[in-house]
């Protein structure tokens, strides 16, 4: 029995509604002060307290929600998914620790993983017991994967690993690392590269804590010097797993934090009701009320981007490059959201109360970070080249 | 019928009779030509002798007027001729046989003695008036409502006049719950012949740097000039999935969805034909090329619907009654 059945709550088909209403009624039960994203002024949450949080989001049946129940998961559809993103989006809930092991490896294990490695991986995942990281882009492969070097060869304990990942996000908490690296030369391209599930305790992994410019210290370097890792670690053979894998990715990049568009209406949200608890601030606020009403538009385009891929997922059609669209409109628009938000927030007189404290702490974080979304899971330019390439089918030959 | 009927059947029979339009002489012989494909009908009741489909059903015919350069306004005969099923289904049933062409004054009100936008309404037999109370009334183009020469050749396919009215205005009335549903219904329709024109201007700026050298080389083979082209593609995208949403039954939040549709469609539809009119270099700019033909119907529904004063009722709207249950003022510690 699922836990969804467990608890009664019935699947959307049968009653449209009800998982979202059972999402929101957990979220206002277990979202604390501490752990909302809004509340600049309450100590941060620990990365324990948020394991903690993220894994009984999953015991209530919030999270890991389309998997298989074999491995932990629920057995629901992406309608079921998208009805408990829209209201964990919608909450100032925090971003998820391990949403590289639930929205990226897990899809893969699930596509190209043998039946231990689903075993073993993916309840880990759910419970929060194994925190993953992506050991994709290198120092010169970026946009360009393809031109990664990290090498993998045959050794007697199985295969040596050497070479060193970058932006590697969360790498110093995580307890895994899906390692994609080849077999070959960099001359090989796409040919020859193979996926590990590495070990990040094993001997030879160096994790070096990067600060990016919004002062967080999540991402990081990592140095793989003549690292062993297990022929059981391998994620599918070589070439065929990378294939697969770039099969699934082109349904994540449609797919993942689904929430994305219903978290920007919330601090949309935020910051219109914070300003109104002041005159002052709500006087300057409504000088952008166009401006406003703009971004609010993009919001539910956003969604309708969101809904639409859904609905052709559900209806069993390849997604393909079109998991461009939201990616590149949701970028671009959340930018525009936090630098009309700064702007906002930086007018507060000083006398500004709580309220407007804390909707400013937010706006700025959300502003700096913003910068980083046009760069991440494919930058804008490389989402344009997929859609003039593979949607407008658009010559590139002299 | 019913929605069974797959929308996508309707696009190829609108787009055959936007083409044969676009050869007839003038309004009357075009509304013969949409009439006799049964277009005017779609969303009409059937016992007003309409097909009694959903909006849904609608938007690939009004898609196709919009990539047509239809100059017809098959908008307001279709809103209206669904509106007038209920309270004159003779006067509707004239309508959708293309006896009466008929359209609506979409700016001002009977009170002020001049309103305006009308398109086509040189041609007109019967021209719909909305009125101060939110009402309308259906008048008769005559001596009570006389139609300006028009001034106003901004859409060259479908030109609008200004209509002035002399006393009281009389006709058939619509009461303010028909003229809100039948603005609600003109608004998204508007967004799918935007669709239809963007979307025509895309493929015509692709075919162009597909075919044209400079340099030796293609002009698609600029990056630049590709990524041009993608983004419209996300604009085209975005306009055609907005509609989407907004006729997905039993929306709960279904006004502000198909307002934010409407804005969408209207405030970022027009830079598709102005891209293309750059990517057209020099060409773009002539009268020969249709580029600007399609800027201007864009850019005239963009009036038709009062996009520009809705943002800003938008704007004042979202500020006043934001409501996310996880901001309740009174949760804010001062």
């Amino acid at each position: 029995m699922t836990i969804a059945a467990a608890k009664g709550i019935l699947p959307s088909a049968e009653r449209p509604g009800a998982y979202a209403a059972h999402a929101r009624r957990w979220l206002q039960e277990n979202l604390t002060d501490r752990l909302r994203t809004d509340r600049a002024h309450e100590p941060r949450a620990t990365l324990d307290e948020l394991k903690r949080f993220e894994a009984a989001l999953y015991r209530a049946g919030l999270a890991g929600i389309t998997w298989p129940t074999a491995y932990g998961g629920h057995g629901l559809t992406l309608r079921e998914h998208l009805e408990a993103n829209r209201e964990i989006g919608l909450a100032p809930a925090p971003n998820a620790v391990n949403s590289i092991g639930k929205e990226l490896v897990g899809p893969i294990v699930l596509a190209v993983g043998d039946e231990r490695q689903k075993a073993e991986f993916l309840p880990a995942i759910l419970g929060m017991d194994t925190i993953w990281c992506q050991g994709f882009s290198e120092p010169g492969a970026g946009s360009d994967l393809a031109g990664l070097r990290t090498r993998v060869e045959r050794c007697a304990d199985g295969w040596r690993v050497n070479g060193q990942k970058i932006w590697t996000s969360g790498a110093s908490k995580s307890q895994r690392c899906l390692l994609l690296a080849r077999t070959g030369v960099p001359e090989d391209r796409h040919r020859g590269l193979v996926l590990f599930a590495v070990p990040m305790d094993r001997p030879g992994i160096d994790v070096r804590e990067i600060r990016s410019m919004d002062g967080d210290r999540s991402f990081c370097e990592v140095f793989f010097s003549d690292v062993i890792v297990d022929e059981a670690d391998m994620l599918g053979a070589p070439d065929e797993g990378w294939l697969a894998a770039t099969r699934v990715l082109s349904i994540e990049r449609a797919t993942n934090r689904m929430y994305r568009a219903w978290r920007f209406e919330s601090e949309l949200d935020h910051l219109i009701a914070a300003c109104r608890t002041d005159a002052r601030s709500l006087a300057i606020l409504q000088g952008y009320a166009r401006e406003l009403a703009q971004i609010r538009v993009e919001i539910e385009m956003l969604k309708g981007h969101v809904e639409t891929l859904v609905e052709s997922l559900l209806a069993g059609e390849e997604i393909g490059p079109r998991g461009s669209f939201p990616k590149l409109y949701w970028s671009e628009s959340h930018q525009r959201f936090a630098q009309i938000a700064f702007e906002v927030v930086s007018r507060f007189p000083p006398t500004a109360g709580q309220a407007l404290r804390d909707v400013k702490a937010r706006m700025e974080a959300i502003y700096l970070h913003s910068r980083a979304e046009t760069i991440y899971a494919g930058t804008t330019e490389i989402q344009l080249d997929i859609i003039g390439k593979r949607i407008l089918n658009l010559s590139r030959a002299s | 019928m019913t929605d069974e009927i797959d929308p996508k059947d309707f696009e190829d029979t609108a787009r055959a009779v936007v083409e044969a339009c676009a050869k007839a002489s003038d309004g009357r012989a075009r509304a013969r030509l949409l009439a006799e494909a049964g277009l005017f009908g779609v969303i009409a009741p059937e016992e007003a002798g309409g097909l009694g489909l959903s909006l849904r059903h609608a938007v690939p015919v009004v898609a196709a007027a919009g990539s047509g350069l239809l100059a017809y306004p098959l908008i307001e005969a279709m809103v209206l001729a669904r509106a007038l099923a209920g309270v004159d289904a003779a006067e509707a049933g004239r309508i959708l046989s293309g006896e009466s062409l008929a359209t609506i004054a979409w700016s001002g009100v009977a009170e002020d003695g001049l309103v305006g936008h009308a398109p086509l309404a040189e041609e007109a037999d019967r021209i719909l008036i909305f009125r101060a109370d939110g009402g309308a009334v259906l008048a008769a183009a005559s001596n009570v409502v006389r139609v300006e020469p028009s001034s106003d050749r901004w859409d060259v396919d479908l030109p609008s006049a200004p209509v002035r009215t002399d006393g009281p205005v009389t006709g058939i009335e619509l009461g303010a719950e028909a003229v809100r549903a039948l603005r609600a219904d003109a608004d998204l329709l508007r967004a799918a012949h935007i669709l239809g024109s963007a979307s025509h201007c895309l493929s015509l700026a692709i075919g162009h740097a597909q075919g044209r050298e400079q340099f030796g080389r293609p002009l698609s083979s600029y990056q630049v000039l590709r990524h041009k082209m993608s983004r419209d593609a996300l604009v085209t995208e975005t306009i055609r999935n907005g509609i989407a949403r907004a006729l997905s039954a039993h929306r709960e939040d279904a006004d502000l969805v198909r307002e934010a549709a409407w804005l969408n469609a209207a405030r970022s539809g027009p830079a598709v034909a102005e891209n293309a009119i750059q990517i057209f270099g020099g060409m773009g700019f002539t009268w020969e090329v249709p580029l600007h033909r399609h800027l201007r119907q864009m850019r005239a529904q963009g009036s038709y619907g009062a996009a520009a004063d809705l943002l800003e009722r938008f704007g004042q709207a979202l500020i006043a009654s934001s409501s996310n249950e996880w901001y309740r003022e009174e949760n804010h510690a001062n």
